[in-house]
């Protein structure tokens, strides 16, 4: 069951999107409403991060569109803010909690310009908000997943966005961990954000979300609790991938080029 | 002319032993860099032929003259431990795998040069020969050189031609190797050994600053061509000797020139023929390949044009109908006319085009894939009817019969498709 | 000890250019792109040749910006190799900056009756020659060596550089994807970067040669990595490990009557294997073996 909004913050329109030559979505078309917390949820390879790449442009799409807030990405950059998985960084590298943090205000300097006092203090009053305010000079080679995490939602709690997409942000995380951060993002809907969230685990993911995306190379099912997350959607969801599908997108493979482009 | 005559028919001893020497060499070389490179540490060798510097230098100043045994026995031992560090480093820094590598290469190298430069300023009339390590000389080899290094090619390409299986487990499946019980780490070890050694001898052809393209261009260049390791390596030697002897031609014609990097040259412009013009990877290929797939997108979509017209009750259409359906491609649609009547798909009468009844089989079928596909977007996948066309319009030419049977099992052969249009059977 | 004005001269200018390499060196480091470094020093050379050649005898401007195009072009060639022709990463760097570079050395026999360019000194440079090459203006005036004005330029453009986009440095080395996002033009960062190695290597080659460039550009930094994970005292250290290797390589040069900058390098490998074993076994003996280092203390 897919429902449609009326002005919604998000239009995703007969979206395909091809990774590395094979298809792994096919025509999704979804509206999302505003100020709700949001997860994405499907299984392994059901092309979930995929979704939030092609919103954010890091994907180009075979086919289709995105607009936020009525435009294009382009138009309204600072205005949505993205976390990307954990595992995309190497958290070696030489940076303290409040260099990583305060990455977020970059957006809003623009070239050559050096952040300074206001944007120390926003990027402390982020850190406040997800309890590292005491680990702000700390190496993040130093920190566990679980902290590791919350910097990176700090960093765009930095950003002062409307619209927030988080990829996987409980992945292999602590229980404590989890439920603080699940507490900030309920705060912030309450406060008129919007949280996209891709999720991994479907039992926590009942109680967390008011409103479901069901991925399953295609779009299985958008909309609050009782209609996006019924039995029947469940299995269609995790039941394994469509053989048709799976077949086709094999053959697309096989070509050396991606007939679904244009 | 006669330059090329006289060294190509071997009248000369001395040229003949050169040439083996460099198709050994060169050979040796692709063998072992092939199998680097499909394990993807490709830059690996090219540590490795800056690293063995020293021990040249060493092994110089040990014998006072240029000799082989104490050459690649330093070269050997400076490889080796250029080897060991680089995987030491791994294990106890936190350092990337890049900045090692290129941190041994550069501190061995420069290492190198410091030696280099004392064995210069020594005086010694016989380090003329060591420069040739740098950039290669292949002309300086000579009859006993071909026997030592020469041996050595010839043990590599057979080590690694009997025990293929293992290599090959060891680039494409250590985990697994080691699960069924293939001693790995001693693998490792030896191939780690095959690959110094073919940086040592490889150097006397083409020096070391270049010896990563001897190791690592005749393995990509091959692999565009197939996909069979056995032939693979045998493909990559193939061109390695090609290019050697290419070059050593050219050191022998202007004598100031080094070897090493004209061979260089020679591989490049095989591994540029190759990924432009290998068939199926290749870039042209792929292109020709769309071409092709693309002309007979537009046929379908033309013979699906004249079924559509048929079940609108027009058995033929004009020509300049068919054209304005496919406005700006002209061109397009006269050449598929042209192929759709030579295949016998269609009949041309004065200026009307009709569907042959061969013709109408192939068109059925195409508007029969193009249906079903939008029927099982939208039933299984809850697509709107009005976005199943664009996709359904993009595969109809991919599927096979076998996923025809499946489509149509799947969806109980239905009638309609999702704009109540009839799916049309024989 | 009387002040040797040549031996002063020779270590600043080596130190200036350990310094311009490090400083770029680090953020190549941190970028994973260590190896593209080595490719783009040796990539250069074939622009470093036609420049001379096309200048004469007066090195300038055309060696400068013959490099500067050969550095860019093989930046691209790599990635038209990776992405459209479909060549493994490792591949498309090594088959480009051996071509490159092998064209550069048949380049410079080809033309050889033009260009005074010695192969091996392509390789490891003479800046003991520095004190001799002095630059003269058309009054007649020794304004002192050439080289060093060159150095000293090549510094105050790579500060320059490091100093205007070092938050874009910082964030695009660190998690690309979220800098392209926040809407840093990532790709130009990139090939900026790679443009300012290749003018150092360019700007550095007559002193140490091309392959010594990249021992300054690598070493430096992964030594100083060793010791600290913090951005600032890791420049820091990379500066002062520059200047301190210059200082030793040059007086031990002189000792054993070696190439200097064959030497500034082993020493800077010496140190650099030196921290490397120094800190294995202090470092690992309190944190544990595992290569990441993780705390597990509660959250607040």
């Amino acid at each position: 069951m897919i429902t449609q909004v009326k002005n919604p913050i998000l239009e995703i329109h007969d979206l395909t999107v091809s990774y590395d030559q094979s298809p792994v979505l096919w025509n999704v078309d979804l509206s999302l409403p505003s100020g709700k917390l949001i997860g994405i949820l499907g299984p392994n390879g059901a092309g979930k991060s995929t979704l939030i790449k092609a919103i954010m442009g890091l994907v180009d799409p075979s086919g289709g569109y995105v607009k936020l807030f009525d435009k294009t990405l382009a138009e309204v950059r600072s205005r949505i803010s993205y976390v990307p998985q954990r595992e995309s960084v190497d958290w070696n590298f030489p940076a303290s909690v409040l260099d990583v943090v305060m990455m977020g205000t970059y957006g809003k300097l623009g070239l050559f310009k050096r952040p300074g006092k206001k944007e120390k203090e926003l990027s402390m009053e982020s850190l406040e908000k997800v309890g590292m305010h005491g680990f702000a000079n700390r190496q993040i080679s130093e920190l566990s997943g679980g902290q590791q995490q919350r910097v990176f939602i700090a960093r765009s709690l930095a950003q002062n966005a409307d619209l927030y997409l988080m990829d996987e942000p409980f992945a292999g995380v602590d229980m404590a961990t989890e439920t603080a951060i699940f507490e900030l993002l309920k705060e912030m809907t309450a406060a008129g954000k919007t949280v996209i969230v891709v999720h991994h685990d479907i039992y926590s993911a009942v109680n967390y979300f008011d409103w479901f995306i069901m991925l399953n190379l295609h779009l299985v099912a958008s909309g609050p609790k009782e209609t996006a997350m019924t039995e029947e959607l469940l299995s269609k969801t995790y039941g394994g991938k469509l053989n048709l599908l799976t077949k086709v997108s094999d053959l697309i493979r096989q070509k050396d080029f991606n007939p679904l482009k244009n | 002319m006669e330059d090329f005559v006289y060294f190509f028919t071997f009248q000369d001893s001395s040229i003949a032993f050169v040439v083996i020497g460099i198709i050994l060499l060169g050979v040796g070389s692709a063998y072992v860099g092939t199998y680097s490179f499909l394990d993807k540490k490709a830059l690996l060798g090219d540590a490795i032929s800056h690293a063995v510097l020293p021990g040249i230098c060493v092994g110089f100043i040990l014998a006072g003259e240029k000799n082989p045994l104490f050459i690649v026995s330093g070269a050997f031992i400076s490889g080796a431990l250029a080897t060991f560090l680089s995987s030491w480093l791994n294990k106890s820094t936190r350092l990337s795998e890049d900045a090692i590598i290129a941190s041994i290469l550069s501190i061995f190298f420069g290492f190198g040069i410091v030696l280099l430069t004392i064995i210069q300023k020594s005086g010694n009339p016989e380090m003329a020969g060591l420069n040739q390590f740098i950039f290669g000389n292949a002309i300086a080899i000579l009859e006993s050189d071909v026997y030592i290094y020469g041996g050595l090619a010839v043990f590599i390409i057979l080590c690694l031609t009997v025990f293929q299986k293992e290599f090959s487990l060891l680039v494409f499946n250590p985990d697994y190797g080691r699960a069924i019980g293939f001693p790995m780490g001693m693998i490792r070890v030896t191939f780690n050994v095959l690959l110094i050694l073919s940086v040592v001898i490889g150097i006397q052809a083409i020096g070391v600053v270049l010896m990563a393209a001897l190791l690592i261009t005749p393995g990509a260049a091959a692999r565009f061509w197939t996909d069979r390791l056995g032939v693979l390596v045998i493909l990559a030697g193939t061109f390695s000797a090609i290019s050697g002897v290419l070059g050593t031609y050219i050191s022998f014609v202007i004598p100031q020139m080094p070897t090493g990097p004209w061979v260089v040259v020679f591989l490049s412009i095989i591994a540029l023929i190759s990924f432009l013009f290998a068939p199926k990877k290749g870039v042209l290929s792929r292109y020709l390949s769309r071409r092709i797939y693309l002309r007979k997108t537009h046929r379908d979509h033309l013979l699906k044009l004249l079924y559509k017209g048929i079940e609108a009750n027009k058995p033929g259409l004009p020509i300049a109908e068919i054209h304005e359906a496919f406005p700006f491609q002209k061109t397009q649609t006269k050449q598929s006319i042209g192929n759709l009547s030579k295949d016998k798909f269609i009949t041309q009468n004065q200026l009307v085009i009709e569907l042959s009844s061969t013709g109408r089989s192939e068109a059925k079928r195409i508007v029969r894939l193009h249906r079903l596909w939008e029927l099982y977007l939208n039933e299984y996948m809850n697509i709107a009817p009005d976005h199943v066309h664009d996709t359904a319009e993009k595969l109809e030419h991919l599927l096979t019969p076998e996923m025809e049977e499946l489509l149509e099992s799947r969806l109980n052969f239905p009638k309609l498709d999702p704009h109540q249009e009839n799916i049309p059977r024989d | 000890m009387s002040f040797d004005q040549n031996a002063f001269l020779i270590i600043i200018t080596a130190a200036m250019i350990a310094i311009s390499c490090g400083l770029l060196g680090v953020f190549m480091m941190l970028r994973k792109m260590s190896m593209t470094g080595d490719a783009i020093s040796h990539a250069v050379l074939p622009g470093i040749v036609i420049g001379f050649f096309i200048s004469g005898s007066q090195r300038g401007l055309e060696v400068i910006i013959g490099a500067g195009i050969l550095g860019i072009l093989a930046t691209l060639v790599i990635d038209w190799l990776r992405r459209k022709a479909r060549v493994q990463l490792d591949a498309s760097i090594g088959i480009t900056f051996t071509l490159l570079f092998a064209i550069g050395i048949i380049l410079i026999n080809l033309l050889a009756y033009k260009v005074d360019l010695d192969q091996e000194c392509v390789l490891y440079g003479e800046i003991a020659y520095l004190p001799i090459d002095l630059w003269l203006t058309k009054s007649g005036l020794n304004l002192g060596p050439r080289i060093l004005y060159l150095s000293l330029l090549n510094l105050i453009l790579v500060i320059t550089f490091i100093i205007l986009f070092f938050k874009e440095l910082k964030v695009t080395s660190f998690d690309e994807n979220f800098s392209k996002v926040i809407g840093i033009p990532a790709g130009l960062i990139n090939l900026s970067l790679m443009s300012m190695v290749s003018y150092t290597t360019v700007s550095s080659f007559e002193a140490v040669g091309a392959i010594l460039v990249v021992a300054l550009l690598v070493v430096p930094p992964a030594t100083a990595f060793l010791w600290t994970r913090k951005l600032k005292l890791l420049i820091q250290l990379t500066i002062a490990i520059g200047i301190g290797i210059s200082i030793a390589g040059y007086y031990l040069a002189y000792f054993f009557d070696s190439s200097i900058a064959g030497m500034i390098v082993s020493v800077a490998g010496i140190g650099f294997l030196a921290s490397a074993l120094f800190k294995s076994k202090s470092f690992f003996s309190r944190f544990g073996t595992s290569r990441t280092s993780v705390s597990f203390e509660k959250t607040v």
